[in-house]
């Protein structure tokens, strides 16, 4: 799957997670918006290391070299 | 205070509670039930009124003293239980209204009683012991007599009876022939019972005192005796000491007081010692019928304080924190009522308004209480609503200094961003679970945990339970990203990328393998452990991601502080602090982030240190192999002006903009508007308006050019501080890799089962010992690091005071 089917699917999970949240702990529009905040904030550290570790090994500049006796 | 606009409404959390300063005005009959009300409620923190005056000038200074004493004797009670060994039944909440004056004098009598029954015992108890004593010197002392006798009449069949029948052995030895009374010399006795470790030294010092001319028998007492004076059990020796005169009886007794013997006597006659023995025993054992009666009755009574003692504790502290409370209030003795100011939460007004009724409706007074929010520029203290989830990352935030009210709590992002850096520093989804386990066992035992009371440790670590579920929870994931099980790799979401050149994988390990497939959908390809070349790839991997991360974690500081100025309305900080610090920071970081993006995406070889160096030591040099991008000279060319120009604009125009700021109120503020004539109004407007003609230029200027250094300089360092983030992954992953490979597959290599076993305990010792407790403290302190630094020196000030409002639960925690 590529970079950006990846990135979408990252998307639905947020989306997903922020509206459980919103249907599981309704408690009123000051603290919705708090959860709303936690959740997009945990979506995009989340996505930020997956997104910077696939990218590294998009295009690799060094590759791997057995040691002996493997 | 300022409206966050109409975009959204206020986040929970983001801001503290907007206070107000309050000022209530109670009639002295409602005023007790008022604070008492008021204290249930625990939203309000009351100010001291009468901070001028000492503690004993205050007006319930005597119900002070009577909570005092009431306490003491609660001491008293409580000393006296632990003593009998009973331990008083723990119930927390206040059954039935007890009246406090009633209390006082039950809690008197019960006192009274027990310091009776105490000091009969006590008396009774020395009676008995001193009774034992007599009854031992009887014994012992009768049986050298009788020793005596029974050798003076062997002795005497021996020899024969050469006397005449006149003598026999009972005469006494020197009888009153004389009639001269100064001749006469008296021989006599002294018996008793001295502790055993003096003995010899008594012994030594009779003989020397009286020049050898005393006869002392001495006889041990088997089991320790429990002395009368002291109370405690010692050993002891019977003695009897046998001496001739006057000036010899003195000098004995004296002895034997320095020595702390106690001296029985007793007559000669052996029937008359038989006789003395049996009335002894007689009144010992009617002593020991008195003394357990009246330890029985003692026992009781403690039982009986002990089953109240927890209900009358609490309401002895309640009514002492009132008093406190109402010592603080300022007295109106012409309207006859108490006058209370104080800080409390916008949203707490009605809840105080229904206590003030309440308290008039129960106390029956004929006006009510009056409640009124004072206006003033004082600054409020910070009051967060928090719940058991919050409340554990907003004291780490706190910890660091407490928000300056209504500022941006950073406790909002800290929630998620803490756990997930320290996940970066710790990824290892075998260690995260074991984490999650430990955690889950103290979030099941969480009722009983919180009642009762752990250990110093236990305490601090159940305390943050919930940060150390979200640790876990992100460990599991950044173990997954970075591939790591205990350090093994596993291949979970698709084959690995890498394969071999040729069918016989002869230059595996000289040239290496080669990528035949798309790249590993989700985290670090598997091929890479235990590569000879993965340490250079993985370091290179970690710390762009940690320069990426802080880059991202500081830019989110600084838009928290232009978050900051709108809500201030502060226009010269969004135009002279906040733009120039984005620009500067992000023409010279976000560029360098934006270089390893492309870098990434295009496979080139550029050299980043080199592009970064260059763009400052010669930018219009030709970039030659190092060109990622088309215009890449211009577009650095450009970013390096506009990060020369920001310095200057963060330092200059703020002062002058301040100074001219000034300036108009001063010029404006001869007209001052209409206050109320209450006192502690008027001494506030006088404070601002002295505090509004202090400014300083110098000092402005100096304090501008400082923040401006701190952030040139710290742009620079805060980024490289970041770099612990690939540090600390990278010890992890290699202690983990030590442990797996050079204990457990190195005793599994062995095929023995005793070094198997024993390679399995050392491997799960270090496991626990090493990474999962040191290496979770130290990744938790070094994200702690960057949040209360690299990201919180962006925006927050942080010198605001706490919230602490009159609550008898607050109070009672604080004494536990």
């Amino acid at each position: 799957m590529g970079f950006s089917v990846t990135t979408l699917i990252f998307a639905m999970v947020g989306l997903i997670a922020s509206l459980s949240t919103r249907i599981c702990f309704n408690k009123g529009p000051s603290a919705n918006l708090l959860h709303l905040t936690l959740v997009m904030t945990a979506t995009v550290c989340c996505w930020m290391m997956w997104a910077i570790v696939y990218l590294a090994q998009m295009n690799p500049l060094i590759v791997p070299i057995l040691s002996e006796g493997e | 205070m300022a409206e966050n606009g109409g975009c959204c409404p206020p986040m929970d959390l983001f801001r503290s509670e907007p206070m107000h300063l309050v000022q209530l005005i109670l009639p002295i009959e409602s005023a007790h039930l008022a604070v008492a009300y008021l204290g249930d409620l625990g939203l309000l923190q009351f100010k001291d009124l009468n901070s001028d005056k000492s503690p004993f000038q205050r007006t319930y200074a005597t119900q002070i003293k009577r909570c005092g004493e009431m306490a003491r004797k609660l001491r008293f009670f409580r000393d006296q239980m632990l003593k009998a060994g009973l331990t008083p039944e723990t119930r927390s909440a206040l059954e039935d209204d007890l009246d406090v004056d009633s209390l006082e004098v039950k809690l008197g009598e019960l006192e009274a009683e027990l310091i009776e029954l105490n000091a009969n015992s006590n008396k009774l108890q020395r009676g008995y012991s001193e009774l034992v004593e007599f009854k031992l010197v009887l014994h012992k002392a009768g049986e050298f007599f009788q020793s005596a006798l029974t050798n003076a009449e062997a002795r005497q069949r021996e020899i024969g009876s050469t006397q005449t029948g006149e003598e026999s052995l009972e005469t006494p030895l020197l009888e009153e022939q004389t009639t001269d009374q100064s001749k006469q010399v008296k021989l006599g006795f002294i018996s008793g019972l001295v502790p055993k470790a003096k003995s010899m030294s008594f012994e030594r010092i009779l003989f020397r005192a009286t020049r050898g001319n005393v006869y002392l028998k001495q006889a041990v007492v088997e089991h320790p005796v429990t002395d009368p004076v002291s109370g405690e059990k010692v050993e002891k020796n019977v003695f009897a000491v046998f001496f001739s005169g006057e000036k010899a009886k003195n000098k004995i007794l004296k002895i034997c007081e320095a020595f702390g013997a106690n001296r029985y006597s007793f007559s000669e006659d052996i029937s008359k010692q038989a006789q003395m023995i049996t009335e002894v025993s007689g009144r010992i054992a009617e002593l020991k019928t008195t003394i357990d009666i009246g330890s029985l009755q003692r026992e009781k009574l403690l039982q009986t304080i002990g089953e109240d003692y927890e209900q009358w504790n609490i309401l002895v502290r309640r009514e002492k924190s009132i008093y406190h409370t109402l010592n603080m209030l300022s007295i109106d003795v012409t309207k006859k009522c108490l006058v209370a100011e104080g800080w409390s939460p916008i949203f707490a007004t009605k809840q105080i308004q229904d206590a003030l009724q309440r308290a008039t409706l129960d106390s029956n007074s004929q006006v009510g209480g009056i409640f009124r929010v004072l206006h003033t520029k004082e600054s409020p203290p910070t009051y967060f609503k928090t719940n058991k989830f919050t409340s554990s990352f907003q004291e780490i935030v706190d910890a660091y200094g407490i928000a300056k009210y209504q500022e941006a709590n950073p406790g909002v992002y800290t929630i998620v961003t803490f756990p997930f850096l320290f996940a970066v520093m710790f990824g290892d989804w075998g260690h995260g679970i074991c984490i999650l386990l430990a955690t889950l066992y103290f979030l099941a035992m969480e009722k009983k945990f919180s009642s009762k009371k752990l250990g110093d440790i236990m305490e601090m670590t159940f305390g943050g339970r919930y940060v150390i579920l979200m640790m876990s929870l992100f460990s599991i994931y950044t173990g997954l990203i970075y591939n790591e099980f205990f350090s093994v790799p596993f291949e979970l979401f698709a084959p690995s990328a890498y394969a071999c050149r040729d069918p016989s994988c002869g230059d595996s390990t000289t040239m290496g393998l080669i990528k035949v497939r798309d790249t590993y959908p989700f985290g670090v390809d598997p091929a890479w452990h235990g590569s000879r070349s993965e340490l250079p790839y993985l370091n290179s991997l970690k710390m762009k991601m940690s320069i990426l991360l802080g880059v991202a974690q500081m830019n989110l500081g600084i838009i928290l502080s232009f978050f900051n100025a709108k809500f201030f309305r502060s226009a010269v900080n969004i135009w002279c602090q906040f733009i120039p610090q984005i620009i500067f920071l992000n023409s010279l970081f976000g560029y360098l982030s934006v270089l390893i993006i492309i870098k990434w995406c295009t496979g080139s070889k550029a050299d980043l240190y080199h592009v970064m160096i260059y763009m400052f030591l010669g930018p219009t040099d030709d970039l030659g192999e190092n060109q990622l991008f088309s215009g890449q000279k211009t577009t650095q060319l450009v970013l390096l002006l506009l990060a020369f120009v920001s310095v200057p604009w963060m330092l200059l125009p703020k002062p002058f903009i301040l100074k001219a700021q000034h300036n108009d109120r001063q010029s404006g503020q001869s007209y001052i508007p209409l206050q109320d004539t209450d006192e502690s109004l008027q001494s506030e407007t006088a404070h601002d308006s002295h505090a509004h003609a202090e400014f300083e230029f110098s000092e402005v200027f100096v304090h501008q050019l400082i923040h401006t250094i701190e952030f040139v300089l710290g742009a620079v360092s805060n980024t490289a501080s970041y770099l612990r983030l690939w540090a600390l992954s990278l010890a992890h992953s290699e202690l983990s890799t030590v442990f797996y490979e050079k204990v457990l597959i190195l005793a599994w290599g062995y095929n023995n089962i005793f070094i198997l076993i024993i390679g399995i305990i050392v491997f799960v010792c270090a496991t626990v010992g090493v990474l999962l407790v040191m290496e979770t403290l130290s990744a938790f302190l070094h994200a702690l690091r960057l949040h209360w630094v690299e990201f919180q020196n962006k925006f927050y000030e942080g010198d605001g005071y706490k919230f602490y409002p009159f609550s008898f639960k607050l109070a009672s925690e604080e004494e536990e």
